[in-house]
């Protein structure tokens, strides 16, 4: 466009030398042995492996060559805290270190996502009443916007085909102009302590879970759609196969991972397809120590994921508040979604 | 197809030749068609029907729940002869049993397309819900299909033993082998028949009345999200449609198939006894109907008046006042009126068919309306025709029906060889 252009330059972006950028990157960078200073460990190792790490992700060194350097130096600086915590190169794919290499170093082998495991385990080991939890959601109406922002934090999370969308934002007017209000009332699935869909499944394919969570097997639905018959809160979706790819490339190729189970690439014919859908309050996530997608992205703050079976959890507190009330209490399934006034 | 019989006249088939192929001819350009519409439905998936996870119940349903009905309605006709011994009704016990097989063999079809995952078709014998009316429907109608079969068994057996002893060849062999070949045709024996019938009938009346269609009827009335459904008269209407239904259906096939395949006359008599029924059926039907719709109204709850509200002025009204109370009600109701109409073959078979067909508006009536409105406020409104391939598949098993009905009324003895009421 204008004569200066040295080739770098896009239209309409100023130009900005790059070694202005890189010059201030150094600057805000802290010198690395004042940090080091700080800590118990050795200051001199600490550098000569941050350096080396540098080489190996510039691809100068080998993962294996830098594990065997440093290996014993490590197991002596660090002792205990290092034999026992696995050693994540092995299976992180693009950073693989040799199986050889694997063996002899003096620390655990393992994933990053092993280590997350093993912490959960030994909290719930010392925590016995966490199966005894049950799952309760409790959603401030006064604090809800109606931005819908659930609904697509939902979306995405779920990877849902379109047609079935497992939350919802029910919005009501009332009042005549100018006195008029508007409620904002999101609809999940509301995991019934009394399950309808429950009752009526023929095979057994959705029931109650320990932890307040109403399951559905994919693998054992036949697709009768007799649960969305009976839910008195439309919160069932049948899964018709649509998807979006016409809209999105390659938009079935991310799947989640619903009720736990990884059921890979969405293809016809295959579950879910031809199933029954609904929220399951993002169980993998729960699993995971996470909160529902709709949980994290609310802007409001207004949705709030806790144990109601724990009289301290804020949940079971907000859910005895007198504010609270379920939807269609008079149907007698007792959700375990509350909403506050 | 002549008998080497002097004892018996023994001729199944159509009279006229001619109309023979052409009825055959147009139950092949209807399969043809709904095998398309078949192919279609298995290869687009349920994404081909204009269903909805707001309207996730369809024709499919509806034609599922009115030949349960239809089966249901002949095989209560069929016991007033071999259970309740009623005068000269032993002429349509086996017209009335075999159209309640072939009725079942097609609700079954239509369950079988319905599911979301035809292939896991098998999976309520697999897996069970006690709580799930659909669990114990399933069972019931196992059972009802084989109540229904014995009973047929030991309706035609002498006559089946009497034709395997006459006949030579393909056919002999065939009618020894449906006789599972008892081959007695002593006056002992058939007395061993007719007490077993009148067992399996007196087994079957309830299981057909409260399981298999009382329970279809369940099977929606436990539905509390759906408050139109929700009502405890709701099963004891399914069960009178399915007599109203019932017993038309027997009266159409009587009257055709004993002009059609018999060359026979038809019983008068005969004819105005089950045009009396239907009168005495269509006015309880249309009463418990308007209970209904009273107690609705009077509830003054929301949902079911505004239900009520979408069945009589909706966009689908026309399908309550022309086909349900019109071709249901009252139009058949005019022809039965007069005795001599009553007592006449063509007037009655158009009645009977206005009965048969307006009936499918009731089931859909059933089906399509409760699901109209919203569960909850702020959820999107339904609306539901059903889809090319719908209608397409629909008429398809259908035809399978009308198809398995003729082979079986142009092979088996379906009426007494001994004529009119067993000896």
């Amino acid at each position: 466009m204008s004569s200066t252009d040295d080739g770098e330059t896009l239209p309409g972006v100023p130009n900005v030398g790059t070694d202005d950028l890189d010059a201030m990157v150094d600057q805000e960078q802290v010198d690395p042995r004042d940090e080091l200073a700080d800590v118990d460990a050795d200051t001199d190792l600490g550098i000569a492996m941050a350096e080396d790490a540098k080489r190996v992700s510039r691809g100068e060194l080998s993962g294996e060559d830098y594990w065997s350097k440093y290996d014993e130096a490590a197991n002596t600086e660090f002792g205990e805290a290092y034999r026992k915590t696995p050693n994540p190169s092995v299976q992180s794919g693009d950073q693989t270190i040799d199986a050889d290499v694997a063996e002899d170093l003096s620390c655990t082998v393992g994933s990053m996502e092993s280590v997350a495991v093993e912490l959960a385990e030994a909290e719930s080991a010392t925590d016995d009443t966490s199966s005894d939890k049950t799952w309760g959601m409790v959603i401030d109406l006064q604090k809800c916007v109606g931005c819908d922002s659930c609904t697509v934090a939902c979306k995405a999370e779920n990877r849902t085909p379109p047609g079935v969308s497992y939350n919802v934002v029910m919005e009501e007017e009332h009042g005549e102009f100018p006195n008029v209000t508007r409620t904002n009332v999101p609809r999940p699935c509301m995991q019934c302590e009394n399950p309808p869909c429950v009752q009526v499944c023929p095979v057994s394919a959705t029931y109650k879970l320990d932890n307040g969570v109403v399951n559905i097997d994919y693998d054992r639905c036949i697709g009768c759609r007799y649960c969305i018959i009976a839910c008195p809160y439309g919160a069932r979706y049948f899964d018709f196969g649509e998807n979006y790819d016409d809209e999105v490339e390659e938009a079935g190729e991310v799947t989640s991972p619903e009720y736990g189970v990884d059921r890979g690439k969405r293809e016809d014919g295959k579950s879910p397809v031809g199933n029954v859908r609904k929220c399951s309050f993002c169980t993998h996530r729960l699993e995971r120590g996470e909160e529902p997608a709709c949980v994290e992205t609310c802007v409001g703050d207004a949705r709030n994921m806790g144990d109601l079976d724990d009289s301290d959890s804020e949940v079971s507190k907000m859910a005895d508040s007198s504010r609270a009330f379920q939807l269609k209490e008079s149907e007698g399934t007792d959700p375990n979604v509350y909403y506050l006034k | 197809m002549a008998t080497n019989s002097s004892l018996f006249e023994f001729d199944p088939g159509f009279e006229n030749g001619r109309l023979r192929l052409a009825w055959y001819a147009f139950i092949g350009a209807l399969l043809v068609g709904g095998g398309y519409a078949m192919w279609l439905r298995i290869t687009q998936g349920m994404a081909s029907t204009n269903l909805t996870s707001i309207v996730p119940w369809g024709a499919w349903v509806a034609f599922y729940i009115y030949f349960v009905g239809l089966s249901a309605g002949a095989f209560l006709v069929s016991t007033m002869a071999n259970v309740f011994e009623m005068e000269g009704m032993h002429r349509i016990d086996r017209d009335a049993l075999f159209a309640a097989i072939i009725s079942m063999a097609v609700a079954l079809l239509f369950v079988w397309v319905d599911l979301g995952r035809m292939d896991r078709m098998y999976f309520p014998f697999v897996w069970r819900q006690l709580t799930s009316a659909l669990s114990w429907e399933v069972h019931a109608y196992v059972a009802y299909i084989a109540i229904l079969v014995t009973e047929l068994y030991f309706s035609m057996r002498i006559d089946l033993a009497r034709l395997a002893d006459r006949l030579d060849g393909f056919r002999g062999s065939l009618y020894k082998l449906l006789a599972l070949g008892r081959l007695d045709t002593s006056e002992a024996s058939q007395a061993f028949d007719q007490r077993w019938l009148k067992r399996a009938g007196i087994l079957g009346i309830p299981l057909a009345i409260f399981m298999v269609h009382g329970g279809t009827g369940v099977l929606f009335a436990v539905s509390k999200a759906r408050p139109y459904w929700n009502s405890g008269l709701f099963p004891v209407i399914f069960i009178i449609s399915a007599l109203l239904s019932g017993t038309a259906l027997v009266m159409v096939l009587y009257v055709l198939r004993t002009r059609l395949f018999d060359g026979n006359s038809v019983d008068r008599d005969l004819l105005d006894r089950l045009a009396q029924l239907l009168i005495g059926f269509i006015v309880i039907d249309a009463a418990l109907t308007a209970i209904e719709a009273l107690i609705a109204f009077a509830s003054l709850h929301p949902h079911e008046v505004e239900t009520w509200q979408v069945v009589l002025f909706g966009e689908m009204s026309w399908s309550f006042w022309w086909f349900m109370v019109g071709f249901s009600w009252v139009f058949p109701l005019v022809l039965l009126t007069k005795r001599s109409w009553r007592r006449s073959p063509w007037v009655m078979v158009p009645a009977g068919l206005s009965v048969v067909i307006g009936i499918i508006a009731v089931r859909f009536n059933i089906v399509v309306p409760a699901q109209i409105l919203p569960v909850m406020e702020g959820l999107p409104h339904g609306s539901y025709f059903p889809s090319l391939v719908e209608w397409g598949t629909s008429i398809g098993i259908v035809a399978v029906g009308l198809l398995l009905y003729t082979l079986g009324a142009e092979t088996l003895p379906l009426t007494p060889l001994s004529g009119g009421d067993h000896e």
